[in-house]
């Protein structure tokens, strides 16, 4: 009798024991928690900078490696980036974001979701950088490009976690037709609740990686039941606390660096019980980077010099940006980067504003650091459909303050007019000529600018007004098919254009050709 | 065609355009530049290059 008590015990002990091993080997009954980590939309800001209007430095990627590595020690942590990493900043482009993938491997982030931007190099390069990186690159509605995944499942002390990526189904309106040839960009609402489906038996927490951008994480979250975390990009939305919609939260991390997101996860019995999450603002502290990042930030730097000291050109003359001609007259620089425009978005006119010409380019041996000195602004080509007479009314605008030196003088491509200072605003220009013929003022041209005169820069309304009367575009076939737009290209800057452009010229002789003349 | 808002008056940019387009057709990004900044109909500060998509509601402040 008392040894079948003492074998009860033995039985009820070793139970528990047992039952205790199970609890901390595979989490049950106890909460804990685990950390969700994120970025977005870095765009290649590797080193601190001044946003606008601000005079101070935020951001630095080696100083916010050093702070993922702080927070990784204190629990099991995941890091994810939501995508647009690759292109944009100068560190990024002039290598096609193989920097920042290099930064991105030494980081260990654990995935990351293609942005629309990541498009922008062409495929063969993104499929280049996605076999470069050490962590899955994700995009469960991209369709037509096998080295992407929709989806994948990592553990963490025991938590089956589903991470599914989706990207902007806008992708193909934001880079170049070339650039997703042969893609299909499906409904994000559509594939994440497929794929929901799918993981839902084998996966604790389910995580969406969007590129959809705040607003479209909303509707996400109220459409699609089953997502516990969106942890968005692409508005690039400085989400202070996490929001909460239904039963889904939402975060996302600002842009460029500046923030570090964090996602504290309390887990009990393989459930979501808790969140906590918040934004670390990344701040340059000297002594504190990441020392193997900050090496790889230094590396590319030197890289960056070399490139930009490349040699693209030669020139004979010298070609002239200087302020006091770009905003009053013709120059040949002015020519040549209308005619750039013109010829890349196979335009028959160009149009664009003096004010975009920084500096003038010597004569001799042309380097990068030169076209890129000339074209600072973080400008991309657009053409737009206007008729002989709204160009004529730009041209107006254009030479209305010539004698205040203003940014919106013309330099332009393809035509040429005459215009009389004496005479009042509005109505100086004189004649105007499109390949050498009298200008059609019911005829449509393509014109091709910049996106900041698109969309009304320096009080050019009339591309802004083409703009209002143009429905929705399509990219059908991989060209723009639309009323008044035919060309929008966002994933090059100007300047990288001129670049190659420059590059495939080799030695320019160029003149002031007369296109503006005034008649005094 | 894209409509959006900013400060409650509409204005008209290409799809894929960010929150600086439809600043600069709002005549308003002199005003970030000075030291305003952007926030999105929710109150979150949004970067002049964040995505914009239909209807959506940006104020300067």
């Amino acid at each position: 009798m008392l040894k079948g008590i003492v074998m009860k015990k033995r039985m009820i002990a070793i139970s528990y024991i047992f039952l205790f091993i199970l609890s901390v080997a595979f989490g049950y009954g106890e909460a804990f928690q685990i950390r969700i980590l994120h970025v977005n939309d870095f765009q290649g800001f590797a080193e601190p900078y001044k946003p606008v209007g601000s005079n101070e430095m935020v951001g630095g990627i080696a100083n916010l490696a050093a702070e993922v590595e702080e927070l990784r020690k204190e629990r099991p942590s995941l890091l994810l980036s939501a995508g647009d990493m690759i292109q944009g900043n100068n560190w990024a482009n002039l290598f096609q974001g193989e920097s920042v993938i290099e930064l991105m491997n030494e980081m260990r982030f654990d995935a990351m979701v293609v942005g629309n931007h990541e498009f922008d190099f062409g495929p063969e390069v993104l499929k280049k950088r996605i076999s470069e990186a050490n962590f899955p690159v994700l995009g469960a509605n991209v369709e037509g490009l096998k080295v992407v995944k929709p989806y994948i499942i990592k553990e963490l002390k025991g938590v089956q976690i589903a991470v599914i990526g989706v990207v902007t189904e806008d992708t193909p309106l934001s880079t170049h037709p070339k650039n997703i040839a042969g893609l299909k960009f499906a409904s994000p609402m559509d594939t994440v609740q497929r794929y929901i489906a799918e993981v839902e038996d084998r996966a604790d927490i389910i995580i969406v990686l969007s590129h959809l951008g705040h607003a479209v994480d909303r509707v996400l979250a109220e459409r699609v039941k089953g997502i516990d975390l969106i942890v968005g990009g692409h508005s690039h939305t400085k989400i202070e606390s996490p929001v909460e919609i239904g039963r889904t939260i939402i975060v996302q991390a600002w842009e460029y660096g500046k923030a570090l997101g964090v996602v504290d996860l309390t887990i009990k019995d393989k459930r979501l019980i808790g969140l906590r999450g918040y934004l670390k603002e990344v701040k340059p502290e000297k002594g504190k980077e990441d020392q193997k990042v900050l090496k790889i930030v230094e590396n590319y730097n030197q890289k960056m010099e070399a490139v930009l000291n490349e040699q693209v050109g030669e020139v004979d003359v010298d070609l002239d940006g200087e302020r006091g001609s770009v905003r009053r007259r013709e120059t040949n620089l002015g020519n040549l980067i209308a005619d750039i425009l013109r010829h890349t978005a196979k335009a028959d006119v160009a149009i664009i504003n003096g004010g975009g010409i920084r500096a003038s380019i010597r004569k001799g041996k042309i380097k990068v650091k030169e076209i890129y000195t000339a074209l600072p602004f973080d400008n991309y080509i657009v053409a737009i459909k206007l008729t002989g007479n709204q160009i004529r009314e730009a041209l107006e605008h254009g030479v209305s303050a010539v004698e205040e030196g203003e940014g919106r003088f013309p330099q332009v491509s393809g035509l040429s007019f005459k215009y009389s200072l004496p005479d009042k605003k509005g109505s100086r220009v004189k004649e105007v000529l499109v390949a050498g013929q009298a200008i059609d003022l019911d005829k449509e041209y393509i014109v091709a600018t910049n996106d900041f005169l698109a969309v009304g820069g320096d009080g050019y309304k009339v591309f802004g007004e083409a703009i209002k009367t143009s429905r929705d575009f399509l990219v059908v076939g991989g060209m723009m098919k639309g009323e008044k737009i035919v060309y929008s290209d966002s994933g090059r800057w100007l300047r990288d254009v001129v670049v190659e452009y420059m590059r495939g010229m080799k030695r320019i002789t160029l003149m002031v050709e007369g296109r503006i003349l005034e008649i005094r | 065609m894209m409509r959006v808002h900013v400060n409650h008056n509409p204005v008209e940019i290409l799809p894929g355009m960010t929150v600086r387009h439809a600043l600069i057709a709002a005549g308003l990004i002199k005003e970030v530049e000075d030291s305003k900044k952007v926030y999105d109909e929710w109150g979150n500060e949004v970067g002049l290059d964040g995505a914009l998509s239909e209807g959506m509601k940006i104020y300067v402040r």
